[in-house]
């Protein structure tokens, strides 16, 4: 992208950048204003994660919910949320009324059990689940049901978002440490 | 010309032509279509890109294939039901058919009418004019062997506007066309036109096309050919993005923990760019102000060691991030957080 790009706000590519910065560093943002300062290394590697939940979730809100990717990564980010907020309320109450579990006496981890909008169906094609395809379907998120054609375009779509949010942390990095 | 296709026996009666050696009478039959279709063309002046397939698509041997007796009858129901027009072609192939013959009908208007109603009317075809029964027989032959393509490739998930490669895309009252959601192929000269291989044949372009657009994003894949190649840069690309992602965001970790409070300023005026409704890039572009004093510990971090300087900056996103300090505006309102972090498992709140 040439920065002499007069509108450059019409280039999609910068407008997912832009949008992209914003809802990373307001997420940023709640982090540190939830926990300062990291003590031992448990919590770095609780706030890598959550950054990097973070920085996923950001970029697949920015697209919305247009492409099979961005819904996938957007359901995982909010079942994950719902477990985890069921978990530490079984933690403190034992509470189990929200899950679907119906035995659930002891309450240590109540997985809420939600129909998963991706859901793999691998008797459909035994060939789709093998080879390079697989590890690609591996890879670009939510896009393990879909004929080779679709997964194609989600692959491309996802290449370019992901490029777009590694331009755009890298320039954070470098703005954080060279100024 | 001898005339009828020992198929059109049943729909026009009495029209017993002595057809003798198949092929040849195919073969002229396909050579009379040509000059129907060039006509054709010449009416509707190749706006459709259809035809120059169309008038390939001469194969004898794989066109006779085509010609079952079975889509005769699906005509002859087609037929009479030709005056209705709003009809989606979703449920019978020959509904479907029928409609896309209506499609194709339509645009070759003039002599299609008159073939109509004279097999509707189900008259001898003594009173078909030679050239019209030529031309009714052309016609009949596209419609066996495009709706033999077609029914296979009811494709309706997938379909695009732009695939329909019907002449009658660009007028206006053949909308019938338009709502289709088939993929209407036509068999190309030497190439198989069985429908398995057509749907194949589709389905191949479309995975190739992908691919070639796919490889303009990926960087370096311009030697490679080939779906396997192809695909394992692909693999590899995504992958060290990934990587990439993870490497930035232990740095980000890091510099940001140490300095909150420069995040939050950072964040604030960000924001407040961003929600002045300016262009926000051609704004933080003139606001280039000192930059912000970071506290030592930033750069103390094993991480940073990985990263190189030397960057290659957007200015546009360089500027992005270098604002002024004076430009504080503390009462900034939040908008309803279009994203607040699940971490202590808060609800997320999407935008969609």
């Amino acid at each position: 992208m040439s920065p002499s790009q007069q509108p450059s706000s019409h280039n999609p590519t910068c407008l997912i950048k832009n949008r992209f910065a914003h809802r990373f560093v307001r997420a940023l943002n709640n982090l540190n204003i939830k926990n300062r300062s990291p003590h031992d290394e448990n919590q770095i590697y609780r706030r890598s994660h959550r950054v990097k939940i973070a920085a996923y979730a950001a970029m697949a809100s920015v697209v919305g919910s247009k492409r099979a990717w961005s819904r996938a990564v957007l359901w995982k980010v909010r079942n994950r949320s719902r477990n985890q907020g069921l978990l530490v309320s079984s933690r403190r109450k034992r509470v189990d009324c929200k899950s679907k579990t119906s035995n659930d006496h002891h309450a240590k981890v109540s997985v809420v059990r939600r129909r998963n909008p991706n859901p793999k169906r691998e008797d459909l094609d035994p060939f789709r689940y093998s080879g390079q395809e697989l590890k690609l379907r591996k890879l670009v998120p939510g896009a393990a049901t879909m004929d080779s054609c679709c997964l194609m375009d989600e692959t491309a779509d996802y290449i370019k978002c992901l490029a777009a949010q590694v331009e755009v942390m890298k320039t954070l990095v470098d703005f954080y440490t060279t100024t | 010309m001898n005339g009828a296709s020992p198929e059109c026996h049943n729909n026009i009666p009495g029209n017993t032509t002595g057809g003798g050696g198949g092929e040849v009478s195919v073969f002229e039959r396909q050579q009379a279509r040509m000059k129907w279709q060039q006509q054709q063309q010449m009416l509707f002046n190749g706006n459709d890109h259809q035809v120059p397939n169309m008038l390939s698509a001469m194969q004898p041997s794989g066109l006779i294939g085509n010609f079952a007796i079975k889509p005769d009858p699906g005509i002859e129901n087609g037929w009479p039901d030709f005056s209705y027009g709003d009809q989606l072609g979703y449920g019978s192939g020959f509904d479907h058919m029928n409609q896309n013959t209506h499609s194709r009908m339509t645009s070759f208007r003039p002599p299609l009418m008159a073939d109509q109603t004279i097999l509707q009317k189900n008259s001898s075809s003594a009173s078909l004019s030679p050239k019209k029964r030529k031309a009714h027989e052309n016609q009949k032959l596209k419609v066996v062997s495009e709706e033999n393509g077609v029914k296979e490739k009811e494709l309706k998930g997938c379909s695009d506007g732009d695939s329909t490669e019907t002449s009658s895309k660009e007028k206006p009252k053949l909308t019938e066309a338009k709502k289709q959601e088939y993929i209407h192929v036509r068999a190309r000269r030497g190439q198989a036109t069985d429908s398995h291989s057509l749907a194949e044949r589709v389905r191949r372009e479309k995975i190739s096309e992908r691919m070639k657009y796919l490889q303009d994003l990926v960087p370096g894949c311009n030697k490679i050919t080939g779906k396997a190649g192809m695909l394992d840069e692909i693999i590899n690309y995504v992958q060290s993005l990934q990587r990439q992602v993870e490497m930035f965001v232990s740095g980000e970790v890091s510099a940001v923990g140490y300095s909150s409070e420069m995040a939050n300023s950072t964040y604030l005026q960000l924001n407040s760019l961003l929600e002045m409704g300016t262009n926000p890039i051609d704004m933080v572009l003139r606001s280039i102000g000192s930059p912000v004093s970071i506290p030592e510990t930033f750069v103390v971090s094993s991480c940073f060691n990985q990263i190189q300087p030397t960057v290659t900056w957007d200015a546009d996103l360089q500027n992005l991030y270098r604002m002024e300090l004076q430009h504080d505006t503390s009462t900034i309102p939040f908008q309803t957080q279009k994203f607040t972090g699940s971490y202590e498992g808060s609800n997320l709140k999407m935008e969609m």
